[in-house]
């Protein structure tokens, strides 16, 4: 897939897959390729697809276009090639075109032979260190350096930096095919491949081909003896077999034939080797004629080739860790997560257990209201089981908002009338502040729905009854009334609200406010509680998964939940709080009204680096 | 004159406190509920329960750890200073809190056992009181 691959700038790492015929890049929102940047115009580039070729032009933006380094002419739409360095602004990408199809299995594309048995005469002709090759990448970019040198030095840098960039986001064959494409944009080369070593086995096995278009396919065989050399002296060779008389004064029995030269290049990382890079090229009888020698690649291919191999390994090396790590990371953040789920599940357990015990004991005295309030418990625990079941749902998929024009004001209000009975039972006030002018917008309805509810329920809980303190469960203060009326005050914990002194009661409060900005292009709805307010340390980790801070009530999935589901929508969620006072969160979105929504922009091409 | 038994629980879990309210008060005990830790320590200090149902889980949650450690100490200071038979509910380790006199039923429990459990208590209880008149 055609990509635009973000190597520098706000929004590194960020790759735009380019499967639309037109595709507007630019500041704005409504552009498919929206890029965060001052200096990028709101419509800034455009970039056609007309079969399979990709042209890029200018929408007369203020700073202009850049393809690498040249700045694109008015009315000019430059096609692009892979690896074209695109520039806006101080947005640096990076242009992929499309990968050639790899086949997986190339043990019959390459051949390692032992011996002299199909008749390869190759000799190594030079041999050269990792360390000595590097030194191309070290040296002053302009002095002495061909042209074609510098430009492929200044190239290897983006490569590096593209490589590691990516590293991260595709598996290590994706990558390997990237490095190959650039080995043979740089280097004359005919075919090429690479090779990697398997870390159990410890065999070199082949993962990239390439042979330039309009050669044979045929099977690449490289001489064992060669690639041994390599790997146990750690060092790039230059291969080739003609006589070292005859490079240099060909003689006419090889002018039939033609030559073939080779480099072949350990792939050298910071713990050990881990492949090879071979690439060859034959140099046909004219040619030898035209320039008097039999000779293409010369000590600076070689070098360049060991810095990329280099590069390459580095690249290979920090997929691999980054892979490894994640994984660990995922199992160890699996265990915390079943730990906490389990935990939960018990309490909700133990719950319809009290439930059921009532019942069987109601039932047995004939005592209905023991029933009755045994089987409360037991729907209670079933709705607990039931939204923790959804959360976790939820969390767990990528998912993909689906868009439908939809009122904002009508979600707010089905939360609210649903959470209306907990309100009232938990002695909170619940209100509904809906927007006067709201459009119908494009959103997903059912998804904002849970993240409000979550971020409502939060907000009930925060300030319910027995938060606020107000009244502790009646049966509480009717025994102590009985003791002794006069120390009603002194069983109120140490922990008294700074605003507020212990007689006079706080009725808790929830507002579901929805704000329309159009002039931001936002539509936001504030949830606002007058509970104890959360302590600056700890208001980033309101969104960590299962840390709950509700005494146990709470999955602590909910609010994770909800900012999961606004930032699928382009949006997120803002806290702030005043211990003592209150809590405001804040959920945001994109305004985006049905006409001018784009099918797929919200969350479907970005892929996050 | 006995005076009436009383069993103190501190359970966040509403259905926990109910159902062991409903049934307790129905033998004739009296029931001091709390569903915050800290504030069923100061009902545990005014009202010296006979015996005392703490789920453990929900004391250290309660607060940050500090005070989750406080809260558990504080309880078990109660418990030994009149003997109080102290009931803990928890899905932790026994060995992990300073809790001594203490039963340890570990979650999820049934009901009716608990229920068994804390009436032997009492009437262990009972017992040196009965021998000494």
């Amino acid at each position: 897939m055609p990509s635009l691959f973000v190597f520098r700038g706000q929004d590194q790492g960020v790759r735009f897959e380019l499967d639309e015929d037109a595709l507007g890049l630019g500041r704005d929102p409504s552009n498919p390729i929206q890029i965060h940047d001052n200096e990028v115009s709101r419509r800034h580039a455009e970039i056609r697809r007309n079969n399979s070729i990709f042209t890029l032009a200018d929408l007369g933006s203020s700073n202009g276009t850049f393809i690498n380094g040249r700045k694109l002419s008015p009315r000019e739409r430059h096609t692009l090639a892979s690896g074209d360095e695109v520039q806006l602004g101080s947005t640096l990408m990076l242009f992929t075109g499309s990968e050639d199809e790899e086949d997986l299995n190339l043990s019959d594309k390459i051949n390692i032979i032992h011996g002299k048995d199909s008749g390869d005469h190759s000799r190594i002709i030079r041999a050269m260190k990792q360390e000595e090759g590097s030194q191309i990448l070290m040296g002053d970019p302009g002095n002495s350096a061909s042209p074609w040198l510098a430009r492929a030095r200044s190239n290897l840098q983006v490569m590096y930096r593209t490589a590691l960039a990516v590293s991260h986001t595709l598996d290590i064959d994706q990558l390997l095919n990237r490095i190959m494409q650039l080995i043979f944009e740089w280097v004359e080369a005919d075919r090429g491949c690479m090779m990697l070593l398997n870390p159990e086995s410890g065999v070199l096995e082949p993962k990239v081909r390439r042979t330039r278009k309009g050669l044979s396919e045929d099977k690449i065989s490289i001489s064992k003896t060669i690639l041994d050399y390599v790997l146990e002296h750690n060092e790039g060779v230059l291969t080739s077999d003609a006589r070292d008389d005859q490079r240099w004064n060909p003689a006419a029995s090889i002018l039939q034939m033609g030559i073939c030269e080779a480099i072949c290049a350990p792939m050298q990382g910071r713990y050990g080797v881990v492949g090879v890079i071979y690439i060859d090229t034959s140099i046909s009888p004219q040619r030898i004629v035209q320039q008097g020698s039999a000779t293409k690649f010369t000590e600076e291919h070689l070098k360049l080739m060991i810095a990329i191999a280099h590069q390459a390994a580095l690249a290979v090396e920090d997929t691999r860790y980054y892979s490894a790590m994640v994984q660990s990371e995922r199992l160890a953040a699996m265990g915390q997560t079943i730990a906490t789920l389990s935990h939960h599940i018990k309490n909700i357990l133990q719950g319809i257990r009290g439930g059921s015990f009532l019942i069987k004991e109601g039932l047995s005295r004939h005592d209905e209201g023991m029933v009755g309030k045994g089987w409360e418990f037991v729907e209670k625990n079933q709705e607990r089981i039931s939204s923790l079941v959804m959360d976790m749902l939820t969390f767990s998929k990528e998912r993909e908002p689906e868009l439908v024009p939809a009122d904002l004001n009508s979600v707010a209000a089905d939360v609210v009338e649903l959470m209306n009975v907990r309100a009232v039972e938990r002695g909170v006030e619940l209100v509904l502040v809906p927007e006067g002018h709201l459009p119908l917008l494009t959103f997903d309805p059912e998804a904002m729905h849970r993240a409000v509810l979550n971020v409502v329920s939060n907000a009930i809980d925060a300030c319910d009854r027995e938060t606020m303190n107000r009244e502790v469960e009646p049966e509480e203060e009717e025994d102590d009334f009985l003791d002794d009326g006069n120390e009603t005050r002194e069983i109120e914990p140490a922990i008294v609200q700074a605003s507020q002194t212990p007689l006079e009661p706080r009725v808790g409060h929830v507002e579901v406010r929805v704000e329309y900005a159009p002039a931001e292009g936002m539509v936001r709805v504030a949830v606002h509680d007058n509970g104890c307010g959360i302590p600056a340390g700890e208001i980033d980790h309101v969104f960590s998964l299962f840390v709950s801070h509700k005494g146990g009530r709470g999955t602590g999935l909910g609010l994770p939940v909800s900012q999961k589901i606004l930032k699928e929508h382009g949006g997120r969620i803002v806290v702030t709080s005043e211990p003592g006072k209150g809590s405001c969160f804040t959920l945001e979105l994109p305004a985006l009204l049905p006409e001018a929504a784009p099918q797929h922009t919200l969350s479907g091409q970005k892929i996050e680096g | 004159m006995v005076p009436q038994r009383s069993v103190l629980i501190v359970d966040s879990l509403e259905e926990t406190r109910e159902v062991l309210r409903t049934a307790l008060e129905e033998r004739g005990l009296r029931i001091y509920a709390a569903s915050q830790a800290e504030k069923g320590l100061a009902l545990a200090r005014k009202h010296h329960p006979d015996v005392i149902v703490l789920d453990l889980d929900f004391a250290r949650t309660s607060g940050d750890d500090s005070t989750g450690d406080e809260i558990s100490s504080g309880f078990s200071a109660e418990s030994q200073a009149r003997a109080t038979p102290l009931v803990v509910l928890g899905s932790a380790r026994r060995g992990q809190s300073s809790l001594p006199s203490g039963e340890f039923v570990s979650k999820p429990y049934h009901y009716a056992p608990l229920i068994r459990k804390i009436e032997e208590l009492l009437d262990q209880a009972r017992q040196p009181a009965r021998k000494a008149s």
